[in-house]
């Protein structure tokens, strides 16, 4: 730590001796003042010398004395020249236009990136994506999802229908971090994982990381993404939204005081249990079935340095049967963010955040019904800062710290002979500090290293529980407030480095290693609200994952297509699984359920993505396996993950036919997931049971899937566009495998395999508008 | 979990459905099965010796009838399971001591196989009560008939509950009802007793109380789980107090009885 800051101080000496100015401001969209992330600049008379504004749009370049032109780009804008004399500090803050041409015609696919920054930032392995970049493309139910869009990615895989979860390069649905605006999302997933928690039309990007993850995030094994919410229209009024067969969203967005500060609101209902109230059936008239989600964002500039941020999630998921069965879970997310700029290269953020997931189910009426309720809540302080040294070096560095309360469950209950149990909360403080730096070398070779520290306390009050080899109970032992059970840490190097080869060509190769200190326990094969989150402990250890991975990426025909390749390997220590037959529900002992082992996963990722034109999309194959071993299963030998998925193809493609008409097309194929079947059976006590031999010895079937999307672009007046959207999900009916049961049928008496199957073709129309 | 999510695509959509599909499993060796029972009550040791058979195969699984099979005391004292055919081997008269343990030994071709349970002492079952209820889930109005009793409180227990309504016995695996006291403990218990359709007045109803030893409870409950066609994330077979990896149970028991006739 003390060669790294001696290091910073260095470079920060360094620039104070040298004839350096800096120039520095923010880069926004002329049509509403949103900032832009990730708009480009350029100095055209140096080679590899340029600035990325940061998530805020704030940028900050230091160059030599002189004469300079700044070519300022972002995509699906008109790039800006502006020639400068750069002989003192200089704020340069520039608002860039859509061209004109985009602004006539709806159907235009306008991605995030550069033309051909995919070849020449050092970021490895980020996906990212805006509404806008998804539009077209089709989707269940006709409600555009960024989560279901990232999952026709290569090496980001669904976890199938009915689950909201995926799984980046055969890590756990557990091991990715999902952030909305800094806060920790635990559960994306509505109705039971048909639809994500977020909402298109309040976000401005999703960028997904799958290696080389920047030394600023932490805590899960596999990946990061986050997800940015936009900040509302800085110059006037607008309206948006959406009304389709199962929800209808709404979004109202206006300055507070013009180009100073705006906010954003934006809702969303679905509606499945109006149509049930039409139902002759009793018992389905009686079912309440629905979600409703709203996100606020405000912001307001307080001078020229000085930027203050309100955003907040809010979503509820509610399912219940007359008063016999009710159950409803939800996120909440809160975040207070402070900008400030001390002088022109120093980038302060500092952020509260508030998160929390809950479930609650019922069973029963009042009076003899009983209650579950669990829930996980944090309180997150983070400072961040960008240091914008010189024309070659970024640094970043900050500090975090989470407080997390588990509430793993508790029963409530009226009838008398219950006795009301409450498992115990749980404390813990798992706190951060990373310094990175993002250097270019030459004009060729770009690098970022970082290390990251993390650490996480499991206080009091509480018990901790220690277990023999079998997961008997041994002894326990109660900590009084604040006391440390169990101290864990560890340091996370991160490094990833680019070679441009040419314009077109380029490499790039990252390790990096992570600490997952928190877990989620699920119970069945399905991913569900009712999985249960544990914290690292003194009977679980961290999760650590370590990936190498190397890229090639190459751009033909002037950007117009992307090829990338990429190979991975990826190290997993302490996994965690159950001891055959766990129990999981309300369980203060559950520490002793769990075995834990070692894993792997490696794969080779291909893509070629057409970016330009009347016609675009991309194809993407990924070949991987993802195994584990635990001395507990099988004896120790290697066994597959569930998502082991060995081959996986995504196609995506979306043709603009005219200035009216957008079409689009998806595929997706991927290997079965792998499943425990039984190799025999036997009797006992009266009934026919399954004799298990190995672990994930099976697979489901092979699952393939097209859907179909078109969008229909009214002709558009002045102040008012809209459209509608018909899509087909799972045009050709094929019937894939939600389950796979065995039961013996009742006319024959032989044991069948049946399978169950969640949707077979399902078409929707939606209606958007946009007031402008 | 996965009910909710069938509930889900039902409701919404009706497009869910189920087929029958052919999954190639290979079928693993074979492997000795041995169910034992021994019933306090009538002072009888019932033992079922067989093999596992074809997942796919409707035949009647393989039975082993040349198997030493005995039963030993806490003082060490083995008497012999004499074999009486297919599969069975039976003894009678043989008077249990609640509160002790008995290890049931099998020797088959060559493999010893023991299972240690503990046979604890029953607890008395009160007399069953009812109570009448509207109808829900779409079933018809009737009654739901009570468990009552006193839980011991400085001990932890573990009940089975067999119920017999007008001759029909609910005595299968997945039909045994189950009661621990981790939420009860040390209090009075009422508790309804469905076994599907609610009783009419005349009918009757019986409770076999049993109670019985932790690793038998938790059986009772992941067999049942996995014959149902379990969804666990981790299907394995039931933990049982078999060694050599042998299937089954051996479950010694005591037992408390009451019947009412619904009027």
């Amino acid at each position: 730590m003390k060669i790294v800051l001696a290091a910073v101080v260095c470079i920060l000496s360094m620039t104070a001796f040298s004839q350096d100015f800096t120039i520095s401001g923010s880069v926004k969209d002329s049509t509403n003042g949103e900032d832009l992330y990730g708009a480009q600049i350029k100095v055209k008379e140096l080679e590899n010398v340029g600035a990325l504004t940061n998530a805020y749009g704030f940028y900050s370049l230091t160059l030599p004395k002189g004469n300079y032109t700044l070519i300022f780009r972002a995509s699906g804008f008109d790039s800006k020249e502006v020639a400068i004399e750069l002989n003192e500090d200089i704020t340069l803050d520039l608002e860039l236009s859509v061209p004109k041409d985009i602004q006539e015609i709806g159907p235009v696919v306008v991605n995030a990136e550069k033309e051909n920054e995919n070849i020449t930032s050092s970021e490895m392995n980020v996906t990212k994506f805006t509404p806008k970049d998804i539009s077209t493309i089709p989707v269940l139910f006709g409600e555009q999802d960024i989560m279901k869009t990232l999952q026709l990615t290569p090496g980001v895989k669904g976890a199938g229908e009915g689950n909201a979860g995926f799984y980046v390069r055969g890590g756990g649905a557990d091991q990715n971090l999902i952030l909305l605006d800094e806060a920790p999302v635990y559960n994306a997933s509505h109705l039971l994982g048909f639809f994500s928690v977020f909402n298109s039309d309040a976000l401005k990007d999703v960028s997904l990381y799958k290696s080389g993850i920047p030394a600023e995030y932490g805590g899960r094994a596999s990946s990061v993404m986050d997800v940015k919410m936009r900040d509302g229209n800085m110059k006037k009024f607008g309206a948006s939204g959406g009304i389709g067969l199962i929800s209808s969203r709404l979004t109202l967005e206006a300055p507070i005081v013009k180009d100073k500060g705006s906010f954003i609101i934006s809702g969303r209902r679905s509606y499945a249990d109006v149509f049930l109230k039409l139902s002759p059936n009793e018992n389905q008239r009686n079912t309440k079935l629905f979600f409703y989600d709203l996100n606020m964002k405000a912001n307001y500039k307080f001078g020229e340095k000085d930027r203050v941020y309100l955003s907040g999630y809010f979503g509820r998921d509610r399912f219940g049967f007359s008063d016999i069965f009710g159950f409803n879970w939800g996120n909440a997310t809160g975040t207070v963010r402070w900008n400030h700029l001390y002088g022109s290269k120093l980038f302060s953020n500092t952020s509260l955040v508030y998160s929390n997931f809950d479930y609650e189910f019922s069973v029963g009426g009042s009076e003899d019904g009983f209650g579950v309720k669990s829930s996980i809540q944090d309180f997150n302080l983070k400072q961040d800062y960008s240091f914008y040294a010189n024309k070659n070096n970024t640094i970043k560095f900050g500090i975090q710290a989470i407080h997390h309360t588990f509430r793993p469950g508790a029963l409530t209950g009226g009838n008398e002979s219950f006795n009301e149990i409450t498992l115990d909360p749980r404390y813990a403080l798992e706190v951060g500090a990373y310094i990175q730096n993002e250097q270019k070398i030459g004009t060729r070779f770009n690098i970022m290293y970082g290390l990251r520290y993390s650490g996480f306390n499991l206080m009091g009050d509480g018990k901790a529980y220690e277990f023999d080899e079998d997961g008997n109970l041994t002894d326990e032992r109660e900590y009084g407030s604040w006391e440390s059970i169990k101290y864990h840490q560890g340091l996370e190097p991160r490094i990833s480095a680019s070679y441009i080869i040419s314009e077109s060509n380029s490499i790039k190769a990252s390790y990096n290693r992570n600490f997952q200190y928190i877990h989620q326990l699920s119970n069945s094969t399905t991913s569900s609200p009712t999985d249960v989150w544990v914290p690292s402990s003194n009977n679980i250890k961290p999760q650590i994952a370590d990936q190498v991975a190397l890229g090639y990426y190459h751009n033909l025909n002037k950007n117009m297509y992307r090829i990338s390749t990429e190979v991975y390997y990826k190290d997993l220590q302490n996994q965690i699984d159950y001891r055959n037959g766990a129990q999981t529900i309300l369980n203060n002992l559950v520490e002793g359920e769990l075995v834990f082992g070692d894993g792997r996963a490696y794969g080779l990722e291909f893509q070629v993505e057409k970016k330009k034109g009347k016609f675009t999309g991309w194809f993407s194959y990924t070949l991987s396996r993802s195994l584990r071993t635990f001395a507990d299963i099988d004896n120790g030998k290697e066994f597959p993950a569930r998502q082991d998925r060995i081959h996986d193809l995504s196609i995506v493609l979306m043709y603009k036919l005219n200035d009216a008409i957008a079409l689009s097309a998806s595929w997706v194929y991927y290997t079965g997931d792998a499943v425990t079947f039984p190799s025999g059976k036997y009797e006992v006590g009266g009934v026919t049971v399954p004799f298990y031999t190995e672990r994930n010895g099976y697979r489901f079937p092979n699952y393939h899937r097209m859907d179909l999307g078109c969008t229909w672009y009214f002709k558009e007046r002045e102040k008012f566009e809209h459209n509608m959207n018909f899509s087909i999900y799972n045009a050709y009916a094929r019937e894939n495998a939600f389950t796979i049961t065995f039961q013996e049928n009742e006319d024959t008496g032989n044991t069948e395999a049946v399978q169950t199957t969640l949707f077979r073709l399902i078409p929707a129309i939606t209606y958007n508008f946009n007031l402008k | 979990m996965r009910n909710l999510a069938y509930i889900l695509g039902f409701v919404l959509l009706a497009t869910s459905c189920q087929k029958v599909i052919d999954v190639d499993l290979n079928e693993g060796n074979q492997n000795i099965v041995i169910e034992g029972n021994f019933t306090g009550e009538d002072s009888t040791v019932l033992v079922r010796v067989t093999l596992t058979s074809s997942y796919f195969n409707s035949d009647p699984s393989p039975t082993i009838d040349n198997a030493v099979v005995t039963i030993t005391d806490q003082n060490g004292v083995a008497t012999v399971i004499p074999s009486i055919g297919n599969g069975f081997y039976k003894l009678t008269s043989y008077a249990p001591t609640y509160g002790t343990s008995y290890v049931l030994s099998v020797v088959s071709d060559g493999q010893t196989y023991n299972a240690t349970c503990n046979m604890p002492v029953p607890v008395q079952l009160d007399p069953i009560t009812y109570q009448y209820f509207d109808g829900f889930f779409g079933n018809d109005p009737g009654y739901a008939t009570f468990l009552n009793f006193q839980d011991p409180p400085n001990e932890v227990n573990f009940y089975q509950i067999v119920i017999t309504e007008n001759q029909k016995t609910f005595g299968n695996l997945d039909q045994i009802q189950t009661q621990d006291d981790e939420l009860t403990n040390g209090n009075y218990v009422q508790r309804p007793i469905f076994t599907g359709d609610l009783s009419q007045i005349g009918d009757t109803v019986s409770y076999e109380f049993r109670s019985v030893d932790e690793v038998i409870y938790n059986y009772t409950s992941q067999a049942s789980d996995i014959a149902g066609g379990s969804n666990s994330a981790a299907p394995g077979n039931p933990i049982t107090n078999w060694d050599n990896g042998a299937l089954g149970y051996f479950n010694a028991y005591g037992v408390s009885r009451d019947t009412v006739i619904i009027q």
